[in-house]
């Protein structure tokens, strides 16, 4: 079941176990995204996908293994490294700067890449005025591109909470990301908003942005991934195309054993 | 969170302060939409009222009983640069120093013991100042800016306490008697604007040259942290203050800016103790008390913290109102706390905020009013230990 979409490996994650406590969250996981595609990850409730991402952005340590990034391990750096080499995320719980306008919200994200000091911003120096226009310029367009340009000035907790998943696309997008991590994207929207949310990470994707998603929207994912991993109790129970992988009987019993609702 | 619920008892007077403040927030609103010749021609009054503040006719008012040129000096000038130093680490960062006089300390320390041993100018001692308390700005700060909230509190408070028991018990810069002619600021110009006033003149009678010197200082301080406030550095605060764990994961080094916060408050406190130093002539320990932490703290956040011109009004209140009420002797202490008390009943966020401390304090996240890092309501359990 290999060899779908044949791009090379852009994030690895190589026998990698996380431990709380006496949890096993992740148990001996092994796990590749390609190059440009877009790759689901799925599983039912408390299966350990959050804490995939949550390891792959440095938020979590693995108790053993590695984790590479474009070819060079990523786990131990600091978080805000793990961003500026090319991978952001958005979270299953919203997590917005709520009282800022979403202009700001998505330059905090471009600021990832700004050289600034704050000599240079304190003294108003031409470089300085250069990135913050070039800087704003990309968060409007992003915004335009997440579709909600006609909000920017509004406070982030003052969208419409469809806009508020939105605006943390547009925020992790512009720290010009290679791999773009979404945690359930499209939870708690109507299925207008879904449809929509789909065309939205197709054109991500076509950009040049691989996507590696959990989603329990089947539909969705079944739609729209290139490929597809089943974690269950932290291992990776299968993987391959979607339609392999939903004919699977290891997939059909986890699922049928903890059944996920498609909210 | 709470605090708009429990009104027995304080209901009336919240209601009272409620019609004083509203114009408050009325008039920030308009402030935030004001055109730019607006605000220009605004900067240019207060500028022109600041330098024509020291005037018999407006001390016969505003101080009746002590010379007006001398408080406007100090207390107030002091106190409105301070806390304009002490915002950017409270207001800005959201960090909680209770230990901001330490910085003061140096800058005067600086000044009285190069001034006086290497006779160095003025001029040159204050950009030394700046870098010794900007560097012990980030001494003190980089072993305790991964604390959180309360332990930083702590940490800054001791510091404060340290550097001034050091200072008392160090008989090579004068133990408790401190140290004693401080060089004046060398005389820039001896011009005279108006009969009698030299402004560039420092000597020892006339407070005024002083307070200009504070006034310039004020100034360019202002633009250089209004426009840190409104550049990648601000917005990197105010990401920090809002969710800390989701701004190092949007890319922003949290640490760093928040050690970056600490320099620029030291440097502030600094470059004021340097020109406090110079215009006393003699400084001693007890110059620098816990308390003036606790009342340029309570300056910032009476006024409104992370809002520069709530913060200004604040130190102007916190240093002039008791000047001006000496007449009620021990009772002024008392009446100054009972007012700071009830302000933060009836309007904890301050009486001049900015909006988005306003909205941090009705959602009880943030730091609230204070600066302590107090946990978000929202579910840490999706990013939480590090
Ligand atoms: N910080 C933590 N401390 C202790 N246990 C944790 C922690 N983070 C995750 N876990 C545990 O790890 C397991 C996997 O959690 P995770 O959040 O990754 O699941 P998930 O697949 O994202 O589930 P959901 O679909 O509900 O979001 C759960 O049992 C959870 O309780
Ligand atoms: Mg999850």
């Amino acid at each position: 079941m290999s060899d779908v979409t044949g791009g090379r490996a852009l994030l690895a994650l190589d026998q990698i176990t996380m431990r709380f406590g006496g949890v096993v969250a992740i148990d001996g996981l092994d796990l590749e995204v390609r190059q440009g595609e877009i790759f689901a990850l799925i599983g039912p409730n408390g299966a350990g996908k959050t804490t995939v991402f949550n390891l792959v952005t440095g938020v979590y340590q693995p108790t053993a293994g590695r984790v590479a990034f474009d070819g060079r391990k990523i786990n131990g750096m600091k978080r805000f490294s793990v961003t500026k080499r090319g991978i952001a995320r958005t979270f299953q719980n919203i997590r917005l700067f709520h009282n800022m306008s979403a202009l700001e919200n998505v330059l905090v994200g471009a600021d990832a890449h700004h050289r600034t000091g704050f000599i240079g911003a304190g003294l108003g120096l031409p470089w300085h005025r250069r990135e913050e226009r070039e800087g704003r310029a990309l968060a409007r367009e992003l915004l335009d591109f997440v579709g909600i340009g006609h909000r920017t000035e509004e406070w982030a907790k003052n969208l419409p909470y469809g806009d508020q998943r939105r605006l943390e696309i547009a925020r992790a997008l512009a720290t010009k990301p290679k791999l773009l991590l979404l945690d359930e994207p499209a939870a708690g929207m109507n299925p207008a908003e879904k449809r929509s949310l789909q065309q939205l990470i197709r054109r991500i994707c076509d950009a040049g942005t691989t996507v590696l998603l959990i989603e329990h929207d089947m539909g969705l994912v079944m739609e729209i991934s290139d490929r597809v991993a089943v974690l269950d109790f932290g291992q990776k129970i299968a993987e391959g195309r979607p339609a392999e992988v939903q004919n699977n009987p290891a997939v059909i019993e986890a699922y049928l054993g903890a059944p996920a609702d498609a909210s | 969170m709470s605090h708009s619920k429990n009104t027995t008892g304080i209901g009336p007077v919240r209601a009272a302060m409620r019609k004083i403040t509203t114009p408050f927030d009325e008039m920030r609103d308009w402030w935030g939409r004001a055109p730019g010749w607006v605000r220009w021609t605004v900067y240019g009054l207060v500028i022109v009222a600041a330098l024509l503040a020291p005037s018999d006719s407006v001390g016969a008012f505003m101080s009746p009983e002590s010379d007006w040129a001398t408080i406007l000096f100090y207390p107030i000038g002091v106190f409105v640069l301070l806390a304009i130093g002490l915002n950017v680490v409270v207001g800005q960062a959201g960090l909680l120093d209770l230990g901001f006089v330490a910085f003061f300390a140096i800058g005067g320390y600086v000044m009285a013991v190069i001034g006086t041993e290497l006779g160095w100018n003025f001029w040159e001692i204050i950009v030394v100042a700046v870098l010794i308390s900007s560097l012990s700005g980030i001494i003190l700060g980089a072993p305790t800016l991964r604390l959180r909230g309360d332990y930083l509190a702590i940490v800054t408070l001791g510091f404060g306490e340290i550097v001034r028991l050091v200072a008392q018990n160090t008989d090579a810069i004068g133990g408790p008697r401190g140290i004693n002619s401080i060089p004046h600021p060398p005389d820039m110009s001896d011009i005279e604007i108006i009969p009698d006033l030299q402004p560039f003149t420092y000597g020892v009678i006339d407070p005024r040259p002083y307070y200009y010197l504070l006034v310039a200082l004020c100034v360019l301080v202002i633009i250089f942290a209004r426009r840190l406030e409104k550049s990648r550095v601000g917005r990197a605060w105010a990401a920090i203050r809002e969710d800390e764990d989701a701004a190092e994961i949007m890319g922003v080094p949290t640490f760093r800016f928040k050690l970056l916060a600490f320099a620029i408050g030291a440097a502030i406190g600094g470059a004021t103790g340097t020109v406090f130093a110079a215009k006393m002539i003699s400084i001693v320990p007890n110059n620098f008390p816990f308390i003036l932490s606790a009342t340029i703290l309570a300056a910032v956040v009476l006024g409104g913290s992370g809002n520069l011109p709530g913060v200004i009004l604040g130190a102007f209140l916190v240093g002039w109102l008791p000047e001006r009420f000496r007449g009620f002797e021990d009772y002024r202490v008392l009446l100054f706390g009972g007012v700071l008390v009830l302000m933060m009943i009836v309007r904890p966020q301050g009486l001049l905020p900015s909006r988005q401390r306003s909205a941090e304090f009705a959602e009880g996240s943030g730091m609230g009013g204070m600066g302590a890092e107090v946990a978000t309501p929202t579910a840490k359990a999706e990013v939480s230990s590090r």
